[in-house]
């Protein structure tokens, strides 16, 4: 009976100390990772008592559709970790809480907010950056016949050594040519876009000019390389050749790294930045934030959660656990972790010289018209003009919709 | 005779139960969805807006293409399979040491998941790869960068997969089918001097009849919904996005346009409904439909 | 005799050919899983690799995979034996009393087979969180207690047997229930088999009605954890082979114990000869 008794009273106690119930989902599963983040919600539960946190997991493939029923059905969490591809679609359909009023004083001390930025409004809290950069094989370099401190800074250069690796032959290939994906082309191909000075829109958003000269340059020569020295396969695919050997250059984000660490690969790797037409160039930045919901009743307490987790300290605690090069938070960067490692260095380098995505509702289907561009003019015999054309028409009528 | 009635019906409970709390909201939802604008991320509720969503699949050429290589995979894959179940389930059916070893073997590869299998085909399927050098070994010129990652081969290479993952699964049911067919059947026949390809026509396979058609059946209506391998493989691309794969990539990952995407999906039922119903008639001649 | 011996021989060349194509990349599944991780999977390195269990060591050490494995099992388990049940049930009801409410559910039992399952995910994720199964065991197993594909396949077997014994043991007097369940059930074994066979491999491989509608940890099942288990880009060969031999293994058992009924019911029928 007094056990009972105690029982009920600890149950009591239970309820009246854990009032707040916050819900979090985020992507980050794997055993490398996981860990970390049950840390840091313990931590944070800690430092916060009355806040209970509840995790639960989604998984890269099918965790969107997860988010959507759950906010189609307003039974979502109360923070959401999203892709920044996606905030503008959800923040457009009124699914995320407008926290601009919130954030005012970390404005300076993270970056990526003009990826969050939806008509002047900030609907979600930079996390952790990544951006693509430039990954060789030196091995296969060298026997091709380069330099030892070789890097290809244009496009000739990364022709020529990419074709010259694919000219050892038996099963070796010069450059990782993306295909059989969503979401990944057009992030290897935007790089080589925006080096060229490309736009998606005009400048007063009023135009598709995706068809213009830059355009067309940028394109043809990622055909180049896809027609003179491509091994063609999807992103996984292609890593997993580069590891094996078999390709030299990679367009590649920093889980390359990881792999190469967990998986024990043995690889002479050179990271370098994304080459340009006649000097480096610009490439793909991207990341992962975290939202508040609009429906979540404990708008402060999320943010209180979001904080936390992004401090500078819990940022260089999740790059370490996972390897990841670039946190948001300007403070964290400058910590002796990244300058001591020369990959990831390339990495923060990079993030300044790269640009992201428009900030646009339809940016899933714009990608997607792109996409089907692209491989138009590599995988059919289309030249590379009229893709593009046929994509802006099709983006403008979009637009206009 | 009426007790014996009442005893049918309770026998039909454990589905009507199932069905009616499990199966029929969803059904009827996803109908009505049809007719609506409905779309997942709008909180703007829902509109009737008639036959809209079907006239704009007429128009949609995503979905023709779709609905091209859905046919395709189903046209060229069910015969396939069933003839080579069929053949595999007579070769195994005699008795001869080892039959269960072969048995097992014929049957593993429906045993394990479709997205595995779905990967390592993706790796065999790859340029130098396994099959690659097979195809060269007899004198084929694989595709330059692979077998999926090309138009004219990727949807053949993906049924080629699907043929050797559900053939075991088939000649299993034809073991049990042939099992049913009584051993008098044959003795007689001998006894009248029938040779055994003379037995196979005028008694295995009318008798097979019934599983036959189960079999023809199921594969179609899973062949129709051919989604896991075309979603892990090559994502819709080089020609082979299905009619489930259209239904899901509309409906519930990227334009979350659930009502459009139902209507697909009651178009993608009629046509299977239509199919099945040929599929009876033609199997089962002397006896009624259902 | 003679001829006999050259026609076995030819037969098991045969044979062995196929089983080589039908085997071949599960047997690669097995030796990528027993792989060094990071290393080759191209055809020389099948053979010049070595075997390590170091894969599966970190599977069973990383993650809790003997709570995925229980839950693998239990629902398989419970939903097979369901399963068995209740299509034999349906499916004789089908079978033997062919009157409109037969027919109506028959088609009911098609119609739910030929509608995506993708489409209806969507309003049975809400149904289940309005019923307060969202996230539990139920919603797990009680979709599936009646498979339609099980009730089609023991109705077709069952009509390809003559009713003739059934009628005889009415005439004697035997109750509905006796005759279901001691004279038509155990004729049906070689199908039931099969429905057992295809019941609990279609449930252990399930992944996106599980994902959809559980997001406890601790309600994962194999499919599903294993998803869980690669990263961002980053799971290796190894082991995910190593995860997907441990998802086969138990299969392979359940089907070596199933499948006896159907030899067990062929081997009957050669005594009778």
């Amino acid at each position: 009976m007094k056990f009972v008794v105690f029982l009920f009273l600890i149950l009591v106690a239970a309820n009246v100390t854990a009032d707040t119930t916050l819900r979090w989902w985020q992507f980050w599963t794997d055993p490398a990772i996981k860990p970390t983040i049950e840390t840091i919600v313990d931590e944070f539960e800690q430092a916060n008592p009355g806040i209970n946190v509840e995790l639960t997991d989604l998984t890269w493939a099918n965790g969107h559709e997860k988010i959507v029923l759950s906010l189609a059905s307003g039974t979502g969490p109360d923070v959401l970790e999203l892709g920044s591809d996606w905030i503008a679609q959800f923040a457009a359909n009124g699914h995320l809480a407008d926290i601009s009023s919130m954030i005012a004083d970390d404005s300076s001390a993270f970056q990526g907010w003009s990826m969050a930025d939806y008509d002047d409004k900030i609907y979600a809290f930079p996390w952790i950056l990544g951006t693509r950069v430039l990954f060789a094989n030196r091995e296969l370099l060298t026997r091709a016949g380069y330099d030892p401190d070789f890097v290809p800074v244009t496009w000739d250069d990364l022709k020529q050594s990419a074709a010259a690796v694919s000219a050892l032959g038996s099963g070796v290939y010069g450059w990782g040519s993306n295909a059989a994906e969503k979401h990944r082309l057009y992030k290897k191909f935007l790089p080589f876009f925006w080096s060229a000075q490309g736009q998606i829109f005009s400048d007063n958003g009023q135009h598709c000019v995706l068809a213009s000269t830059y355009a067309i340059d940028a394109l043809q020569t990622y055909k180049d390389l896809h027609d003179s020295s491509g091994y063609v396969a999807n992103q996984r695919g292609i890593e997993d050749a580069f590891l094996e050997g078999k390709v030299g250059f990679v367009l590649s984000g920093d889980w390359l790294l990881k792999r190469i660490e967990l998986e024990k690969h043995k690889i002479d790797l050179v990271s370098t930045l994304m080459p340009g037409p006649t000097f480096i160039g610009r490439s793909f930045m991207g990341g992962e934030f975290l939202a508040v919901t609009e429906a979540s009743e404990q708008k402060e307490a999320a943010m209180k959660l979001i904080r936390f987790v992004t401090s500078p300290k819990n940022q260089v605690r999740f790059c370490k656990a996972n390897r990841s090069a670039n946190p948001s938070s300007i403070v964290a960067q400058t910590d002796e972790y990244f300058s001591s490692n020369i990959h990831l260095q390339t990495f923060i380098k990079q993030i300044p010289m790269s640009n992201h995505p428009p900030v646009d509702p339809d940016w899933v289907f714009i990608e997607n018209i792109i996409e089907e561009a692209i491989e138009e003019s590599l995988f059919e015999s289309g030249g590379v003009a009229e893709p593009l054309r046929k994509a802006r028409g099709k983006i403008a009528k979009l637009k206009s919709q | 005779m009426k007790r014996s009635r009442l005893i049918g019906l309770l026998l039909l409970l454990p589905w009507l139960i199932t069905f009616l709390v499990f199966w029929f909201f969803p059904l009827v939802f996803s109908l009505l969805a049809g007719f609506t604008d409905y779309s997942l991320l709008s909180r703007a509720g829902m509109e009737w807006i008639g036959w809209d969503n079907y006239r704009g699949l007429l128009a949609d050429e995503d979905f023709h293409s779709a609905l091209k290589n859905t046919f395709i995979f189903v046209i060229g894959s069910v015969p396939v399979t069933t003839v080579l179940a069929l053949l595999m389930a007579l070769l195994v059916s005699r008795r001869l040491p080892g039959r269960s070893l072969f048995r097992a073997g014929f049957f593993l590869p429906s045993i394990t998941s479709m997205v595995v299998i779905a990967l390592i085909f993706t790796n065999l399927y790859q340029r130098g790869g396994y099959v690659a050098t097979l195809a060269t070994m007899i004198g084929f010129v694989p595709p330059e960068h692979g077998f999926l990652y090309s138009s004219s081969t990727a949807l053949y290479s993906i049924m080629a997969m699907d043929i050797w993952m559900s053939v075991g699964y088939y000649m299993l049911i034809f073991l049990a089918g042939l099992k049913a067919i009584p051993i008098e059947l044959y003795e007689a026949a001998r006894i009248q001097g029938a040779s055994s390809t003379r037995q196979f026509f005028s008694i295995t396979l009318p008798l097979l009849r019934p599983v036959a058609l189960f079999i023809v059946v199921i594969n179609s209506i899973k062949s129709f919904q051919v989604f896991v391998e075309i979603f892990v493989m090559t994502k819709g691309k080089f020609d082979t996005a299905s009619m489930v794969y259209f239904i899901y990539d509309v409906g519930v990952t990227t334009a979350f346009q659930f009502g459009y995407a139902s209507a697909a999906a009651y178009v993608l039922f009629l046509i299977v409904a239509a199919f099945a119903a040929l599929q009876f008639l033609l199997l089962r001649r002397r006896q009624p439909i259902w | 005799m003679v001829t006999n011996r050259i026609h076995l021989v030819l037969r098991y060349v045969g044979l062995s050919a196929v089983l080589a194509v039908m085997v071949f990349p599960i047997l690669w599944m097995f030796r990528v899983s027993l792989m060094p991780a990071g290393a080759a999977v191209g055809f020389g390195d099948l053979f010049s690799t070595g075997v390590t269990l170091t894969n599966f060591i970190d599977l069973f050490r990383q993650a809790s995979i003997g709570r995925f494995l229980f839950n693998s099992v239990l629902v398989a388990v419970v939903v097979t034996v369901a399963n068995a049940f209740f299509c034999f049930m349906v499916a004789y009801a089908l079978a033997r009393y062919r009157g409109l409410a037969g027919r109506i559910m028959f088609v009911t039992v098609i119609v739910v087979l030929m509608i995506p399952a993708h489409i209806l995910i969507v309003p049975l994720y809400v149904l289940m969180l309005k019923m307060g199964m969202y996230d539990t065991y139920w919603a797990l197993m009680l979709p599936w207690l009646v498979n339609p594909i099980g009730i089609f396949l023991v109705k077709q077997y069952l009509e390809s047997i003559p009713p003739d014994m059934e009628d005889a043991a009415r005439i004697d007097g035997a109750g509905e229930l006796t005759i279901l369940f001691r004279i038509v059930m155990p004729l049906c074994k070689p199908a039931l088999a099969v429905l057992a066979i295809q019941v609990f491999f279609t449930n252990w491989n399930l992944f996106l009605f599980p994902y959809i509608l559980t997001s406890s940890e601790s309600l994962r099942t194999l499919p599903v954890a294993l998803a869980h288990f690669q990263g961002h880009q980053a799971i290796d060969w190894q082991h995910l082979m190593a995860g997907s031999a441990v998802a086969v293994i138990p299969v392979l058992i359940a089907f070596g114990f199933l499948q006896r009924h159907i030899v067990s019911g062929i081997t009957a029928g050669a005594v009778k000869q």
